[in-house]
């Protein structure tokens, strides 16, 4: 009797842990890749430089020809307000938050982007179609949370420009 | 009959293809290049650059003020509308606004030299003096605010713009960080700000000419500002209107 009520414990507590080590609910990333520290980053000093200086935001062509898209979470805006990725192109999302928890939505798909201050989020998405789509924040961040609104431009891949290792392409009203 | 039925087939493929690209043709892609960093400041809101900006002695602030006064006014309202008011404005703010001239991360010609002159410590007392005084202006002080609004027809716009900002270009509502409602840290008071320098500062934000906010935060806003609108938020701020929080609707 003993015997059986001590495995059950364990069994609950190896469950807890696997479902603790594949996802943490505050980020979007596994728990081993944030114990590697690769994902953490100083929410204070973001404009000083590195990857989330202001210079360095937007769409990136990596080699393998997919797009790194990075953002910053502030209230109440995201930044760069317009992006642009081009279409059936995998895009590899990183955004950070430079004060509280914001959601990053983009409107009629599935994506959801949690951004932590102090963490940064991976988050990996292919869009089908060509369109402008709005990206509004679903997290409740304080007295301008409802007009927190960014913008995605999905266009064809021949109208993506063509971009060298140090370019970034971001997109603003005409 | 067939043939027409094809060409119909094709205005329909044409109009299809073209209603993307229209759709995307409200927008300019830009590229930048990334190896060509701008800092906008050298400020960061670490806990300790906000315990040294906090940390000023408001009777030595009062001293140091002196040499502020001919611009800035003796009690923190300007006699010009072009210069801005300091009076209970956020210790933070004149700390990092001082830094910035200090560092030529913002320009002026008559501020950069005044704050090279000047210490991180005065910059600290100069925010802690400002920040106690009162924010009604004295009736027999010569200052120019408030101002008489020259158009009243911008006032919905502004109390729109103020309170509920605008979503779908993405601006959030100006009190919302710059007050009543709420600040954020290092964002200016403008409950009691002269209508030309609200003015000339949205229009640097828009340009770029003044780009010493942290993530963007300014520039991309004003950006998206048209110029009757920047003209009626000066103004709705400079008439002294921004003391309560805007409603939508204004009478």
């Amino acid at each position: 009797m003993q015997a059986r009520s001590i495995q059950f414990a364990i069994g609950i507590a190896l469950l807890a842990c696997t479902i603790l080590a594949t996802r943490v609910y505050e980020v979007d990333a596994p728990l081993w890749r944030l114990l590697q520290g690769g994902n953490l980053i100083d929410s204070a000093t973001l404009h000083l430089g590195g990857e989330f200086a202001e210079s360095n935001l937007g769409s990136q062509r990596d080699p393998d020809g997919s797009i790194t898209l990075r953002m910053i979470a502030q209230q109440y805006d995201f930044v760069p307000s317009c992006v642009v990725v081009p279409v059936q192109v995998s895009v590899h999302l990183r955004i950070t938050s430079a004060d509280a928890v914001h959601v990053l939505t983009i409107a009629n798909t599935n994506v959801a982007v949690k951004a932590v201050p102090g963490k940064i989020s991976d988050s990996f998405f292919e869009l089908d179609h060509t369109g402008e789509f709005d990206l509004p924040c679903r997290e409740f961040c304080g007295a301008g949370h409802y007009a927190m609104r960014a913008h995605l431009v999905v266009v064809p891949q021949s109208q993506f420009p063509s971009l060298g290792p140090a370019e970034r392409a971001v997109c603003g009203a005409k | 009959m067939a043939r027409n039925k094809r060409r119909w087939l094709w205005a329909c493929c044409a109009a299809a293809l073209a209603l993307p690209v229209a759709s995307g043709a409200a927008f300019r892609i830009k590229v930048m290049d990334s190896s060509r960093a701008h800092v906008p400041s050298n400020v960061a809101w670490t806990s300790e650059t906000i315990r040294e900006a906090n940390g000023g002695d408001a009777l030595r602030g009062l001293l140091i003020s002196r040499r502020c006064e001919r611009c800035h006014g003796q009690e923190g309202f300007s006699p010009s509308p072009s210069i801005p008011n300091l009076a209970s404005m956020n210790s933070l703010v004149i700390w990092k606004q001082l830094e910035d001239f200090r560092t030529g991360k913002r320009v002026s010609e008559v501020m950069e030299r005044i704050a090279g002159a000047l210490s991180p410590q005065d910059s600290a007392d100069l925010g802690a003096y400002y920040s106690l005084l009162p924010n009604s202006p004295d009736p027999m002080d010569s200052r120019s605010f408030p101002e008489p609004i020259s158009n009243a027809a911008l006032l919905g716009v502004a109390a729109r713009l103020i309170s509920l900002g605008d979503g779908h270009r993405g601006i959030p509502p100006c009190q919302a960080c710059h007050g009543p409602v709420a600040y954020v840290l290092g964002a200016p008071s403008l409950t009691t700000q002269n209508s030309d320098y609200i003015l000339r500062e949205l229009e640097q934000f828009s340009e770029g000419s003044r780009a010493n906010d942290i993530n963007l935060r300014m520039r991309s806003i004003a950006s998206q500002l048209t110029d009757d609108e920047k003209q009626a938020l000066a103004e709705y701020y400079g008439a002294g209107r921004g003391n309560l929080p805007a409603a939508a609707i204004s009478k």
